[in-house]
Formats: C-alpha cells, sequence, structure tokens
C-alpha cells in the first residue's frame, strides 16, 4: 500500500497518509494527491486506489461491504468508475486567454484560433451534462489541441518581437558609430 | 519546473509592463504594429491597446478608454483568468470560475469582441 502526499485547500503540501489515513484528512475527489511512482499530482479520484475514498457517498459500499475496511472485489470497483466519471478538462479559462492576449501583441490573427479553442471548450460542459462523455472527451481533446497551437505560435511571435527589438537596438547603435565615422 | 516556469513567467510580465511604462508605443517604433489594419485600413479589436496599456500605467483612465475601450476591461479580466488558472484561484473560488469563465460567458465575451470590432470602425 502506498503512501500519499496531498494539497489541502490553502495549497501547502501534507502527507505522509496511508489510503485509509486519507479517509480522515477529508480528501475531496480534486484534491490533487501524489505518491512514488507517479509522474505528476493527480486528482484524487483518478488514482486507482483512492477511488474506494469517494463511493461512500452513493452509500453502495457502506451497505454491501459494511465492515469492510481493505480492498473492494473488483467488480466494485468496476462500478464506482462505471458511475462517476469527472468532467474532462474543459480548457475555457486557457481559449479565452489565448483569445483575448494576442490583442495587446498585435496579432489578433492568433485569436482565431483561440476562438475555435472557446468553441470546443463550450461544448464540453454542454455534453457531459447530457451524458455524452466520448463526445465531451473528443471537445476537450480539441479545445486543448488549438489552445496549444495558438499559445506556441504566440510563443514564437513574442520571441520574434524581442529578437526584432534587440537588432533594432543594435542596428541604432551602429548608425552612431557611422555617424562618428563621417565626421573625423 | 513549475515554479520555474512561473517565475520566468513573471519576470518577462514585469520586463513587458516595464517597457509599456517607460516607452510610448504612439511614438517608438520599437512596438509592433498591427497587420490587419497595415493590410485593410480598419481597425482590429485588438488596436491602441498597446497605447490604452501605456495610458492606464500612467493611471490616465479616459485616454486608455479612448484607445482601447475593450482592453481596459479585459485587463482585470485577464488578471482573473491568470490567477484562476494558475495561482489556485480556481480550488479557492470556484464561484468566480462559474461567473466569468463559464460558458456563457464565453459566448458573451465572443458576441462582445465581435460588436466592439464592428462598432469601432463604423463610428
Amino acid at each position: 500500500m502506498n503512501r500519499y502526499f496531498y494539497i489541502d485547500t490553502e495549497g501547502k503540501q501534507k502527507g505522509t497518509f496511508s489510503p485509509e489515513e486519507l479517509l480522515q484528512e477529508h480528501v475531496k475527489r480534486d484534491t490533487l494527491v501524489w505518491t512514488q511512482g507517479m509522474e505528476q499530482w493527480r486528482r484524487a479520484d483518478e488514482v486507482e486506489e483512492l477511488k474506494f475514498l469517494f463511493n461512500n457517498s452513493s452509500g453502495f459500499n457502506r451497505t454491501a461491504y459494511p465492515d469492510q475496511a481493505g480492498p473492494y472485489p473488483p467488480q466494485t470497483a468496476q462500478y464506482a468508475a462505471d458511475s462517476y466519471r469527472p468532467m474532462p478538462r474543459t480548457w475555457l479559462v486557457e481559449s479565452i486567454l489565448v483569445t483575448i492576449l494576442p490583442f495587446i501583441l498585435c496579432s489578433s490573427f492568433l485569436s482565431l484560433l483561440g476562438i475555435i479553442g472557446i468553441v470546443y471548450a463550450a461544448q464540453v460542459e454542454s455534453f457531459y451534462n447530457r451524458g455524452d462523455y466520448a463526445a465531451a472527451a473528443e471537445s476537450s481533446r480539441s479545445a486543448g489541441k488549438w489552445t496549444k497551437i495558438a499559445m506556441w505560435i504566440a510563443i514564437g511571435w513574442l520571441l520574434l518581437i524581442v529578437i526584432a527589438i534587440i537588432l533594432f537596438i543594435i542596428f541604432v547603435g551602429s548608425l552612431a558609430g557611422l555617424e562618428e565615422l563621417i565626421t573625423t | 519546473m513549475k515554479t520555474i516556469s512561473g517565475v520566468v513567467v513573471g519576470l518577462l510580465l514585469v520586463a513587458a509592463l516595464f517597457l509599456f511604462y517607460r516607452f510610448d508605443p504612439e511614438t517608438q517604433p520599437l512596438f509592433p504594429k498591427c497587420p490587419f489594419l497595415l493590410v485593410t485600413g480598419y481597425q482590429c479589436p485588438g488596436c491602441g491597446s498597446q497605447r490604452a496599456l501605456h495610458s492606464l500605467l500612467h493611471a490616465d483612465i479616459v485616454g486608455a478608454l479612448k484607445q482601447n475601450a475593450f482592453m481596459v476591461v479585459a485587463i482585470p479580466y485577464i488578471f482573473l483568468g491568470i490567477y484562476l488558472q494558475y495561482l489556485g484561484g480556481r480550488r479557492r473560488n470556484p464561484e468566480l470560475e462559474r461567473i466569468f469563465y463559464g460558458r456563457w460567458s464565453a459566448i458573451i465575451l465572443l458576441v462582445v469582441i465581435f460588436a466592439y470590432w464592428v462598432l469601432r470602425n463604423l463610428l
């Protein structure tokens, strides 16, 4: 059994706890947790070993296995995974940011990419609420794709501007030298 | 890795704000010009936002509103988005995200951008 760190509501890292102890810590579905072997922090309800923490609200495990504290039979875990799926990442905040920010950089053409991202991002929630999980996941993927494309082009554009400014300063500097050359 | 990129972005932001404070985009040739305006002669929704930022940093709100009213409203909105997404605001203030970065706010935002785009060229 792994021991977990988690990030509390204040954003502080706490740990380590066994899955049973996490139950006492009132870890929520979207609490970020980490344990050895994980590449990055993940939502608690995405971690297989911690799924049982969130089954209680449905009442299913309480009634079916009242005294059982250990691992649940596989079919129970299967049931939990099917009945609750977190909404796929919507990308709404990111796609809105990549739509507005290019305006300041005078690269409004990038906003078109951001708008494509927003349209997909807004679909995620609608599909999810309708219960169409596959379509929601698909929209989430598209939204993420367009948002990332816009973001990387924006970063490239930003670098170009910085290079242009540096070249311009060097150019002006060289002109000053030229003037000196003529006058002497 | 996350803190390093956070620090880098923060430093870039401060540097950019300093440039916009120190130099006036109106007179300095350093700042990028809008390709849409150059090609069509019409202003895009973002035209004037650099000048507006310069005016805002000099506490000239009226001037900023004249240069790009949309950006004056959008800048606090952008900071709210950055707070929600990258500074843990999503967990602390989920209701702010629902109101300002929900599905309907995204649609309203698109309508506002297009309306501003058309109106600023007509008026």
